[in-house]
């Protein structure tokens, strides 16, 4: 079982709800907002340095609770289209810290959906030819191959 | 722990590699020598070919952004250094490189017989038929449509696979980086390989050092963990471009040397993609055989082909929504180039550390170089219709995916006033600079020998002699410049 230590709470609900938004159901791939993301994000936060992860999970918070200014709720409690009106405005917004934040949580969200096995035939992609390579982290191999229960 | 030294040298890449291997002759004759690297030691059963596992051999994970976060720095962490992510690309720095440095005594008739020797020691060859895979054929073809030269990239590989997973570490060796070549050769001389050795500071003749445990899975080192004092006669920095310059500032030396960190150049990279209307899976043959020179003089950039992992990719094409969901379900269909800017130095682009002591690259892209970007995707752009696909990905488009019905629109649509610091995906895996070449100290950090102005017990030997943008991939470059300071150090010692 990988019991994520970062991704909970309203934290998992924002980064659900903005990988749907990256990553939706669309032209045969899957929604990305699902608990299997969300636990190779988390994965991920846990090998950032320190400052960095403080940052990061601070930036996760700061979407949720920006999305007052775009439909007067959290943003995993928007409606979808606001959610988008939301990211766009970060991505391109004449704050720095907004657009490298958004950068950071679209990668991760990006991370947490391609590096895993499950959506690769969605994506016609054959993967490593040494495949069965033992892994020098066996908890991201087993993650990404879907081999582990995941409770947030 | 304390410990003395001949000769200490700080990095494993292809500068440290090679000053290493010409080092030889001193550890025949008696010298004690030793390579210090921060990063790990990776065996070969290391690389799995997963980009998620394999972050671990890139520094921040291979997002080292600049500190305006406008360009991320991919840069390796381990023993073999950037040649263990590299694609092997093995250029001869150009003739024109070498007039505009202008440093004395640096010359073709000088470099020419360094670079023979490397390629062969090496095992630099122009990329056979067999090597060529889709992706590539189709960017040949589509040069050739348009009028354009169409250049093979000589590579170092030996017995290449073609299994396309060159930038996750080469599970098969063929890759004939420091790790294969000229590290083996050191460490059999007796020359002693410290992984996990990180370097603090330095001070007169002596390197402030601490060992890290070994991470799991690699390669166990021979020192205990724990703070280590190294003396040493000679000290040679080879800890690439940001590495070193931050070095050298946090242990005082700008006061001595005010050049270090300055004179700094990254080669901003943009990946670019199209989409053919029929798979041609680029992610197995060779990523990397072709390149067109069609733009160097007129507008500063090369186009070479290039290959990327999923996740990667969609950091490369800026898209997200369904735009992305639509361009990824299609993966296996993907054109790929790189464009690669030949950018030159600014006063204000510099490595710094930042209140914590930290080091940081501070670059800014300058308008000349988004128009170069922009220019460089116009033509790209023309490249892949030419190719056969059917739309292409621009991301300095007022709407980055462009369908052929619109490819005469170009220009209209990719323009400067799009590229949003950012937000615009620009990377780089060539920092140079920092310790330029020179004169004195006034204009430079060492003499043309990569010796440190005012303190000839210290040298440099990477990419930061550089003392402009080489134009070309530089690990070639780096190589030959390394020999040389290895043949003033072998002057020294005899």
């Amino acid at each position: 079982m990988y019991n994520c230590k970062y991704i909970k709470g309203h934290r998992l609900k924002t980064i659900r709800a903005a990988a749907n938004c990256i990553i939706p159901e669309h032209a045969g791939l899957s929604s990305g907002g699902t608990l299997e993301t969300a636990a190779v994000v988390d994965w991920a936060i846990d090998q950032m340095p320190k400052e960095l992860r403080v940052q990061f999970l601070l930036f996760i918070s700061i979407v949720n609770a920006s999305g007052i200014f775009f439909g007067g709720r959290p943003f995993h409690r928007l409606s979808y289209q606001d959610q988008i009106r939301q990211l766009k405005w970060m991505e391109s917004s004449p704050l720095a810290p907004f657009r490298l934040g958004f950068m950071g949580l679209k990668n991760y969200i990006c991370m947490g959906y391609f590096t895993r096995e499950q959506n690769w035939s969605d994506i016609k992609y054959q993967g490593p030819i040494l495949y069965d390579q033992p892994s020098p982290d066996d908890i991201i191999r087993k993650l990404c191959q879907g081999k582990i229960g995941i409770r947030s | 722990m304390k410990k003395h030294y001949d000769i200490v040298i700080v990095g494993s890449g292809a500068g440290g590699g090679t000053v290493a291997n010409s080092l030889i002759p001193l550890k025949e004759k008696g010298l004690k020598i030793a390579i210090l690297e921060q990063g790990p030691h990776f065996s070969h059963s290391f690389f799995t070919q997963r980009e998620i596992e394999m972050m671990r051999l890139f520094r921040f994970n291979g997002a080292w952004p600049v500190k305006s976060g406008e360009i991320t720095i991919a840069a390796g962490q381990g023993v073999g250094g950037s040649t263990l992510m590299y694609t092997g690309v093995s250029f001869r720095l150009p003739e024109s490189v070498v007039e505009e440095w202008d440093v004395p005594g640096l010359t073709m008739d000088d470099l020419t017989p360094r670079f023979d020797q490397i390629e062969r020691d090496i095992h630099v060859i122009k990329p056979s038929e067999r090597m060529v895979n889709d992706n590539n054929r189709l960017f040949k073809q589509g040069c050739k449509r348009l009028g354009w030269p169409v250049k093979k990239i000589p590579l170092n590989v030996k017995n290449c696979e073609r299994v396309g997973f060159c930038n996750l570490g080469c599970s098969s060796g063929s890759k004939q980086g420091t790790l294969e070549v000229q590290l083996p050769k050191a460490i059999q001389s007796g020359i002693d390989l410290i992984a996990n050795c990180e370097v603090i500071r330095l001070s007169e003749k002596t390197v402030h050092a601490k060992v890290h445990k070994a991470p799991p899975g690699t390669v166990d080192g021979q020192w205990p963990p724990g703070k280590i004092t190294i003396q040493a006669d000679i000290i040679v920095l080879a800890a690439g471009s940001p590495g070193t310059s931050g070095l050298l500032l946090k242990s005082g030396f700008k006061q001595y040397l005010p050049r270090i960190g300055r004179d700094i150049t990254l080669h901003p990279a943009m990946t670019l993609y199209g989409v053919y209307p029929k798979p041609i899976v680029n992610y197995r043959g060779f990523p990397k055989t072709y390149y067109t020179d069609q733009f160097t003089n007129s507008h500063g950039y090369f186009i070479e082909t290039a290959f990327y992992y999923p996740f990667v990719s969609t950091r490369h094409m800026g898209l997200w929504g369904k735009n992305l969901s639509e361009i990824m379900s299609k993966y296996n269909q993907l054109m790929t180039v790189l464009i690669l800017n030949h950018d030159t130095i600014m006063p204000e682009n510099r490595i710094i550390l930042d209140r914590k002591g930290t080091v940081q690259v501070n670059y800014n892209l300058t308008e000349t170089v988004i128009k170069s970007l922009c220019h460089a995707q116009i033509q790209t752009a023309r490249l892949f219709f030419e190719a056969g696909c059917e739309l292409v990905i621009m991301p300095c488009s007022s709407s980055p995916v462009i369908h052929q019905h619109k490819q005469k629109e170009l220009e209209q649509l990719i323009k400067a006033k799009h590229f949003i610091p950012i937000k615009t995906p620009v990377s780089s895996a060539h920092p140079q600079g920092g310790c330029a070449m020179g004169k004195d100290p006034d204009n430079s950090v060492t003499n043309s020998w990569g010796q440190v102005h005012n303190f000839p017990w210290l040298f440099v030997a990477d990419a930061s002699l550089f003392p402009n943008s080489a134009h070309v991939n530089p690990y070639l470059t780096v190589m030959a410049l390394a020999d040389r300071v290895a043949d003033r150090i072998k002057k020294i010692c005899s």
